[in-house]
């Protein structure tokens, strides 16, 4: 994967689990392990939405997390990207009818990059972030122009 | 709190409260054991097993010996990958990054494994009413072999990296301690509780399974530890230990393993026409990766969906502890406490701490992190 | 090495303490595996005054380990069992009872366990959010797995009218594709040119008959 030139900072990336099962959320830590190792990018997980990037949003809408989901989107500093990871995010999956659940995920916070699969393999989450990636650059684009 | 000190501690679960459980009461019983994978991500077969197990005690069906084997080998497997996903999350939380990695890549073997036999890394959808989908058969044994070759000659380096670590015996030895009269009292499960000296294993106890077939003992701290007392060091010490009962509990299965059908009724159609007549409650459990995992159905004869369907998962047993053990410690050894009951993450969202005249802060999970971290870094120096 | 019994020891000994107060006592055997070793259950019908000193009958056996307190809606009553194991640490030797309480729902009131077992707090509010039972004297009221802001009388695991209304239960396959942004460009599917389709081609057994 090369990095396109204009694009010439790492990228951060920030996870919130919004009532998920837990396996996309291992499945994204193990993405950025040294079998896949996308530290070489300059990928990481930090631990506050104030200096990431990127948002990765697992798990459909439980009611009690819903205000943590939006308030953390709106702590993000633009350009940022959004990516929903796994099914559950963006269909509702196996959780399709529930009394507790506020909906999929853009129905919420708005989503740039869906990431399919229960859960998605760590390389469908990497090729979701290079997407995410060439998003950012646009959106970069724009704004500087 | 005191200064530095916890002097009470509340805990708030439910953010990730989806209520499978109602969801579970309008869908027939072959579409609930799939959605049972997603309980849990890490500890998803487990519940399908014990769900399987339930109706099967219910409708009477009569699994065939091999499946009970299959079984077997899978859920070790999935309890392997789970002891070693929590050891690297422990490191994490003490600040040992490269020691996070290294865990991680060691599971990706035992993950390879699992993706080899059932197609898929996680959420199997192996469990079936009355068996397995998928069969282990004698040409993939070498495969599972290589696999178990590769942690027992990495078990020796993970218990030096762990346990004969200076730093690591500092921080964990005498912290989060949970007595063995109150890990009774409090109904605690699984390695939480045999750290604390209880010898509770629902596999030796009430045997599911093949495990009744099998010859194994149950991991207590005494294996390495004499003067344990129900600290966080005694959990590592369980846990890491547990991985090398598992690799014997597997060589023996492939060894021992009948042969014959694994699904007693291959026909879905008919097998939940079979099931829409059964009616009466029942039990079952199983010992997850993090205790004991117990569900209980009851289905009348009158239609698909089960009556009641109760999920008690191995955190909700645990989950009390917590307001024990927390008791009376510093702030930077939050994470670690919070982390070696081994919930699954989704729990440890948010942590309220109540101060001495009653004014509450919240402290996110970075700030406790990194105060875990400084607190390692000061002790290495 | 503690004394252990047989369920039906430990059945017995029930019937002598509580005479006809217990009822519907049922010994199980569940077993799996080739050697086909024995999971041994013991199902017995309390009435709720006396699940304290049921409770404490057992405690006098062996401490047990409490599982869970599950719950389910009977018609007009509410059964609630309690799963207790007794005797785990030996070699299969392991017991579990389970106390099925019969509560009215005109009056959904059930003694707490947690003075004898402090781990039970925990699924007594559980069943108090779910299910809409009172337990009295629990330590700790508050609700437990629901949101603070859900309505009041409404019980996810009831199934009269007291249940979840069909309004409050959200579809999440049901939403549309979200209308604050450009369409992405789909790209035209590629015509498919027809072709007839070959002939047959002859059977090799009867091309070698030629």
């Amino acid at each position: 994967m090369k990095l396109s030139p204009s694009f010439n900072r790492s990228l951060w990336v920030f996870h919130v689990n919004s009532g998920s099962c837990n396996g996309c959320d291992i499945e994204i830590v193990a993405a950025l392990c040294p079998r896949y190792d996308p530290e070489r990018f300059g990928i990481k997980l930090v631990g506050s939405p104030r200096h990431a990037d990127v948002l990765l949003v697992t798990g459909p809408v439980t009611h009690q997390m819903r205000d943590r989901v939006k308030r953390v989107y709106e702590q993000m500093a633009a350009p940022k990207v959004v990516m929903c990871v796994g099914t559950c995010g963006q269909s509702g999956g196996v959780f399709y009818d529930s009394y507790n659940l506020d909906g999929p995920i853009d129905q919420v916070i708005p989503v740039d990059v869906y990431v399919p699969g229960c859960a998605p393999r760590p390389e469908a989450i990497i090729y979701g972030v290079v997407q995410a990636i060439a998003k950012l650059e646009r959106l970069e684009k724009e704004v500087s122009s | 709190m005191n200064g530095e000190v916890i002097e009470k501690v509340d805990f708030a679960p439910g953010r990730a409260h989806r209520g499978i459980e109602w969801m579970g009461m309008r869908r027939n019983p072959v579409q609930i054991l799939h959605l049972c994978d997603r309980i849990c991500g890490i500890c998803g077969v487990h519940h399908a097993l014990v769900f399987a197990q339930a109706v099967e005690q219910i409708a009477d069906i009569e699994v065939p010996d091999r499946a009970y084997y299959v079984r077997t080998i899978i859920a070790e497997f999935e309890r392997i990958q789970s002891h070693i996903l929590w050891a690297g999350v422990a490191a994490h939380e003490l600040g040992f990054d490269t020691l996070f990695y290294l865990a991680w890549q060691i599971r990706e073997e035992s993950v390879d494994v699992i993706e080899y036999i059932t197609g898929n890394r996680v959420n199997y959808g192996i469990m079936m009413l009355g068996g397995t989908r998928r069969d282990i058969t004698a040409d993939m044994f070498p495969r599972l072999e290589q696999a178990l070759q590769y942690y027992e000659g990495l078990l020796e380096k993970m218990v030096n990296l762990f346990l004969n670590d200076k730093t690591i015996a500092m921080r964990c030895k005498d912290t989060g301690i949970l007595t063995k009269r109150r890990a009774l009292e409090l109904a605690t499960v699984g390695p939480t509780s045999r750290a604390s000296g209880l010898a509770m294993d629902v596999r030796i106890d009430s045997p599911y399974a093949a495990y009744g077939d099998l010859d194994f003992d149950i991991v207590l701290p005494d294996v390495y530890n004499s003067e344990g007392n129900g600290d966080v060091y005694d959990r590592i010490i369980v846990r890491i230990f547990e991985i090398k009962q598992s690799i014997d509990i597997i060589r023996q299965c492939m060894k021992q393993m009948p042969e014959g059908p694994v699904l007693a009724e291959e026909k879905y159609a008919k097998l939940l026409m079979n099931l829409k007549k059964a009616s009466g409650e029942a039990f079952a459990r199983v010992e997850a990766p993090r205790g004991e995992d117990m569900h209980y159905v009851r289905m009348n004869g009158k239609q698909e969906a089960p009556e009641m369907w109760k999920v008690k998962a191995s955190t909700y047993s645990n989950q009390m502890a917590w307001v024990e053990i927390l008791q009376g410690e510093q702030i930077a050894d939050i994470p670690i406490i919070v982390a070696s009951i081994d919930p699954c993450m989704s729990c440890t969202d948010r942590v309220a701490v109540v101060g001495q005249d009653g004014n509450a802060g919240i402290m996110t999970k970075e700030h406790l992190h990194r105060l875990s971290v400084e607190k390692t870094r000061r002790l290495q120096s | 090495m503690r004394a252990t019994m047989t369920p039906q020891e430990l059945a017995d000994r029930f019937i002598r303490k509580f005479g006809s107060r217990v009822s519907n006592i049922q010994v199980k055997e569940r077993r799996e595996g080739v050697k086909k070793l024995p999971q041994k259950t013991v199902w017995m019908t309390v009435s709720r005054e006396d699940l304290n000193d049921a409770v404490a009958e057992l405690i006098s056996i062996d401490y047990p380990h409490l599982g869970v307190i599950a719950a389910s809606d009977n018609g007009d009553m509410i059964d609630l069992l309690y799963h207790l194991q007794v005797f785990f640490g030996g070699k299969h030797e392991e017991i579990c009872v389970v106390f099925t309480v019969q509560v009215p729902k005109s009056d959904p009131h059930v003694p707490t366990i947690s003075g004898l077992i402090p781990g039970a707090v925990y699924s007594e509010r559980e069943k108090q959010d779910m299910i809409g039972v009172t337990v009295d004297g629990i330590p700790d009221s508050r609700r437990i797995f629901l949101p603070d802001d859900f309505p009041e009388e409404i019980y996810p695991w009831r199934k009269d009218e007291k249940g979840i209304p069909p309004s409050m239960v959200k579809e999440l396959w049901k939403v549309d594709r979200p209308t604050d942004r450009p369409v992405p460009p789909v790209a035209e599917p590629e015509p498919v040119e027809k072709k007839e389709p070959e002939p047959a081609k002859e059977a090799p057994s009867g091309g070698a008959a030629e």
